[in-house]
């Protein structure tokens, strides 16, 4: 069960928080395509960022130190650094939009196209080959938390939360839990999320009030491409052993599915991310899924091929999609360039 | 606005077309600059390796001092290198069988460069080919190529220049005399690194290969594991488990669902992972990393790159790259040409890396004696053909090995 739940979270969490950053864009108007592009951008700042400081001796030392504190300073450093280029990266897809009206599915799909040949040259020139890693060790001795990290003997139990929540995690779990829960609410409790949202609704009505509709949707974009660069990162932490490939297995389209599946709202994004993780978990590891504890496989034992297993994440979101997307509702104004003088 | 807008652009599309009418002037008089450069004399610069060693020390690579790509004076590379899937830095095959290349090119002045297939994993044989033609237009006197899969473009290409040598790496013959077909007895190697693990006293295994069950020297490998294991459980009188998957490693590319199985693999009890193809590993080695597993390592001494890196299982490819190609040199080449070598322990080309394992109970006297029968043939490790692969495992009755075998 401990073992499901993390590695469900560890699918989930980038999901969600990319999704997330699918919501912002769009509902400001903006249709951000670009997810895929932005992760894999962000995925090579944070990783690069993690290679160049473990070079630098305080860094280094912290390391031979197992001083944890800094090492999980340096991973929310790289995933700052990831949300900071991400947004500078999204600005691009601003600013073909929003100030020259370009139809943003072709701006989104040119960012898509061109990330991952960025990236990929960029690693070519830095490490004269297609993968950028660390520059030593492995992602999990650097960065993740675990029983030894806080001196306690590996082989105490801490209970079923102690063993879920806080031995073998990432702090960057917490931080995108925490960030998805408070922009949540700033995207629907507060003066600036009102006004974001009435941007992709109706944006004509939204100037007549006096907001300034470039900015609000520059902001939505922007906050996406932060979120979105960030969530590459945690990706590559999480999944891909702090590697950059020019690749995140087409997450980013899949958290576009997610953000759709979950009708742009942030708890039915939060549900379908974890459902669909947890079904990519049980496809990926079935064979050593042990759900009450008593040492016993059932899922391989089961007469079921293993095929069936592996179809399951897409059958879910088939399935799912067929019951709810009569529900489904865009954002009313997405897609469409706002200019002032039509009505 | 508009017209501004519109203005600068042509402004833009002007200057740009200039520059492309500028541009290859500058390059006609870059070239007598750079080949008046005496990079010609780097590789005789370069330490020469003693050819002898077969199994170089690790940690200490002396090939990762000689550079990737250089520069010769008459712009013609002796030694081509073509490469397998996977990137050319693997630190594993592909770096391994460069490495050979480097260090002969480097011991002997000679200029060497390395062809990359395009489409890069979806490399078709037409990309393959068209890299060899390009390494024999560019002076190749000899071509080494890595990978079983190179087969259908070498017979092209082989054919087309008769002239040149080919050394084909993982290959077989393919009959053509220009053609060294250059493979391992990968079996020894895993037998030696599974029987190893197992009187360390591991008695959880896991072997997770690449090619998706259908790569001769993965099989091998795979094989020779479960043979090594057996034979040492037995001697101890205990059973070992062991997982057997050749699930997410088709193209040999690390990705998260290898590495979510891992970590089930790893959070269920399995010990220690045999982690047999290029990239793969890296999922294999966060999996083990975040649970406090074990892995052994293929094809080169990995132990560097990892701390959970236990032992690994090594062939000698830089070592018979070097001796192929100086048999290209020294005019014995007829030797090899048209013939499939089989390399083993006899020539000291499979073999742990005594020097950096972490292996405590298992001493290097008993290693050494062990690989000592093998080289005598008084220890025969079973060898198998990639087709038969899970149904020899899955017939084989294995006295002490509990074979968990993950389709």
């Amino acid at each position: 069960m401990t073992f499901l739940i993390q590695q469900t979270l560890i699918y989930a969490i980038p999901l969600m928080i990319v999704a997330l950053a699918g919501v912002f864009a769009e509902r400001s108007g903006i249709i951000n395509l670009a997810l895929e592009g932005i992760m894999i951008f962000g995925a090579f700042v944070g990783v690069l960022f993690v290679n160049i400081l473990q070079g630098v001796p305080f860094f280094h030392d912290a390391f031979a130190s197992k001083s944890w504190l800094t090492l999980q300073g340096l991973e929310l450093l790289a995933m700052l650094a990831a949300a900071v280029l991400g947004a500078v990266f999204s600005l691009l897809l601003s600013f073909a939009s929003v100030n020259l009206r370009a139809d943003q599915t072709i701006g989104g799909t040119a960012l898509n196209l061109m990330a991952p040949a960025l990236v990929l040259f960029l690693i070519r020139i830095i490490a004269n080959q297609n993968t950028l890693g660390m520059a030593e060790g492995d992602a999990a001795s650097w960065f993740m938390i675990k029983k030894s990290t806080f001196g306690i003997d590996r082989k105490t139990d801490l209970g079923f939360l102690g063993e879920t929540f806080v031995n073998k995690v990432y702090l960057a779990t917490y931080v995108c839990i925490l960030l998805f829960v408070v922009l949540s609410i700033l995207l629907y409790k507060t003066k600036f999320g009102l006004r974001l949202r009435s941007c992709g609704e109706n944006p004509q009505a939204a100037d007549s009030l006096g907001i300034n509709v470039y900015k609000m949707r520059y902001a939505g974009t922007t906050i996406s491409g932060a979120l979105a660069g960030m969530g590459g990162f945690v990706y590559a932490l999480t999944t891909a052993n702090c590697a950059s490939t020019g690749d995140v297995a087409g997450f980013g389209f899949l958290a576009l599915a997610v953000m759709i599946f979950g009708n742009w709202k942030p708890l039915n994004i939060a549900g379908s991310a974890l459902l669909f993780g947890l079904f990519k978990c049980i496809a990926a590891s079935y064979d050593s899924i042990d759900i009450n504890g008593d040492g016993i496989c059932m899922l391989a034992k089961a007469p079921i091929s293993s095929h069936v297993y592996r179809m399951l994440p897409y059958l879910i979101t088939l399935v799912v999609l067929a019951f709810t997307s009569k529900k489904s509702r865009a954002p009313k104004a997405e897609g469409i360039p706002y200019d002032k003088g039509q009505r | 606005m508009k017209k501004l807008f519109a203005m600068l652009l042509a402004v833009a599309m002007v200057f740009s077309l200039a520059a492309c009418g500028g541009n290859p002037s500058g390059e006609n008089s870059q070239p007598p600059v750079n080949g008046g450069n005496e990079e010609s004399a780097e590789p005789s610069q370069a330490p020469s390796e003693a050819p002898s060693e077969a199994l170089p020390a690790p940690g200490s690579n002396p090939a990762d001092d000689i550079p990737d790509t250089m520069t010769s004076a008459d712009s013609k590379y002796q030694v081509a290198f073509i490469t397998d899937v996977g990137q050319l830095k693997d630190k594993s095959f592909n770096q391994g069988t460069f490495d050979g290349v480097k260090l002969y090119a480097a011991a002997n002045g000679k200029s060497y460069k390395y062809y990359q297939p395009a489409n890069g994993d979806a490399a078709t044989d037409d990309d393959r080919y068209d890299a060899m033609k390009a390494a024999v237009e560019g002076g190749a006197e000899v071509v080494v190529c890595a990978g079983f899969m190179q087969e259908a473009a070498l017979k092209k290409a082989a054919a087309e220049f008769p002239d040149v040598p080919f050394v084909f790496i993982d290959g077989y013959p393919i009959g053509l005399d220009n053609v060294a077909g250059i493979s391992f007895q990968e079996e020894q190697s895993g037998y030696l690194a599974g029987y190893a693990v197992v009187k360390e006293g591991y008695e959880k295994l896991g072997f997770t290969g690449g090619g998706g069950g259908q790569n001769p020297a993965c099989c091998r490998f795979g094989y020779g594991f479960v043979q090594g294991a057996n034979d040492a459980a037995k001697e101890l009188g205990k059973t070992v488990d062991m997982n057997y998957s050749w699930q997410y490693g088709a193209n040999f590319q690390a990705s998260p669902e290898l590495q979510t199985m891992m970590n089930g693999w790893y959070s269920n009890g399995t010990e220690i992972v045999f982690a047999c193809g290029g990239s793969m590993f890296n999922s294999v080695v966060a999996a083990a990393a975040a649970n406090d597993g074990l892995v052994v390592g293929v094809d080169v001494d990995q132990s560097a790159q990892s701390d959970t890196v236990v032992t690994s299982a090594m062939k000698g490819l830089a070592a018979s790259v070097q001796w192929a190609v100086a048999k290209v040199y020294d005019g014995t080449f007829s030797e090899i040409g048209g013939k499939g070598t089989s390399l083993g322990a006899k020539d000291d080309a499979v073999g742990l890396p005594t020097a950096t394992w972490s292996l405590e109970n298992y001493t290097i006297e008993e290693y050494e004696a062990q690989l000592a029968d093998m080289a005598s043939d008084k220890l025969v490790v079973d060898s198998m053909v990639a087709e038969e692969d899970f149904a020899k495992l899955a017939a084989t009755e294995w006295s002490n090995v509990a074979l968990n075998i993950i389709e």
